[in-house]
């Protein structure tokens, strides 16, 4: 992480800015927020801060500043920051160049930029290879939970 | 006439730099459409390669245009794909175009992917 980056995170915590009355299904995570959980039913979701966790939303912005963790579905994604884990594309996947991204990769159309670092797989769907039979991510992680609830229901 | 004139100009200065880029690459080859290998290439320079190849192909630069077939392992510091290939490919700087399928094991130190291009693979990045 960079010493730039860093102060981001060190600064102290801003006012949230409220969107009253705005239903718009945006959501707007900015530099220096840090978010953990499942985000769903999101129209634009517009990521500079950190997102751990599920978010499931038609139009994907993932800044330079941004950092995910987990698995992410929509239709139109763009990823200039980290992500660690699997992206779901149905329409465009754009990467550009300052991404880093560490994971599974299933689009319909691809385009990357010079310079991006791409670590994992890269599926095409439609492709006779895809496995785009897999759960969405949102029924996935309802899964396991349940697992995790019937392992402790065990215990 | 003047127009004419200019036109005339730059028809005369393409030719220049054309020439000037066979002379001083003597070391391109060019393996047309129809052909067929079973095999390996090895070149130091430059491949632009259209046909078909089962085997290894090795160079450093190399071109693998929208109708190749390559089935094995590509190894090279700049290649761009347009066509087909299945296997392993090795590139410091890979550039991969609208038209090209890609199936196998990616390794690379820089990559760009254009739209439309259809790829299952593995990619595996170093610096």
């Amino acid at each position: 992480m960079s010493s730039e980056e860093h102060d981001t995170f060190n600064k102290d915590q801003e006012t949230v800015e409220e969107y009253a009355g705005n239903d718009s299904k945006t959501v707007n995570i900015g530099a220096g927020v840090r978010i953990e959980g499942r985000i769903d039913g999101a129209e634009v979701s517009d990521i500079s801060g950190s997102l751990s966790g599920t978010i499931k939303s038609s139009n994907i912005n993932l800044n330079s500043s941004g950092i995910f963790n987990g698995d992410m579905s929509g239709s139109d994604i763009t990823i200039s920051g980290n992500v660690e884990g699997d992206i779901n594309s149905d329409q465009y996947l754009v990467v550009n160049q300052s991404a880093n991204i560490k994971g599974t990769i299933e689009y319909s159309s691809l385009q990357v930029n010079y310079g991006a670092k791409i670590q994992g797989t890269i599926r095409h769907r439609g492709s006779v290879h895809s496995y785009s039979t897999d759960l969405d991510p949102i029924e996935k992680e309802d899964k396991i939970e349940n697992v995790l609830n019937e392992q402790k229901e065990d215990i | 006439m003047s127009i004419f004139g200019s036109s005339e100009k730059k028809v005369e200065e393409k030719t220049t730099f054309n020439f000037d880029i066979d002379k001083e690459n003597i070391n391109q080859s060019k393996l047309a459409k129809d052909i067929k290998i079973n095999g390996s290439i090895e070149a130091k320079d430059y491949i632009d390669f259209a046909g078909y190849l089962s085997g290894t192909i090795k160079s450093s630069t190399i071109y693998l245009k929208s109708n190749s077939y390559v089935k094995g392992t590509i190894t090279g510091d700049t290649i761009t794909i347009e066509g087909e290939v299945d296997g392993d490919i090795h590139a410091k700087d890979l550039h991969i175009k609208s038209t090209a399928k890609i199936k196998g094991n990616i390794r690379y130190n820089n990559i760009d992917i254009q739209n439309g291009s259809i790829i299952n693979a593995e990619l595996f990045y170093s610096s």
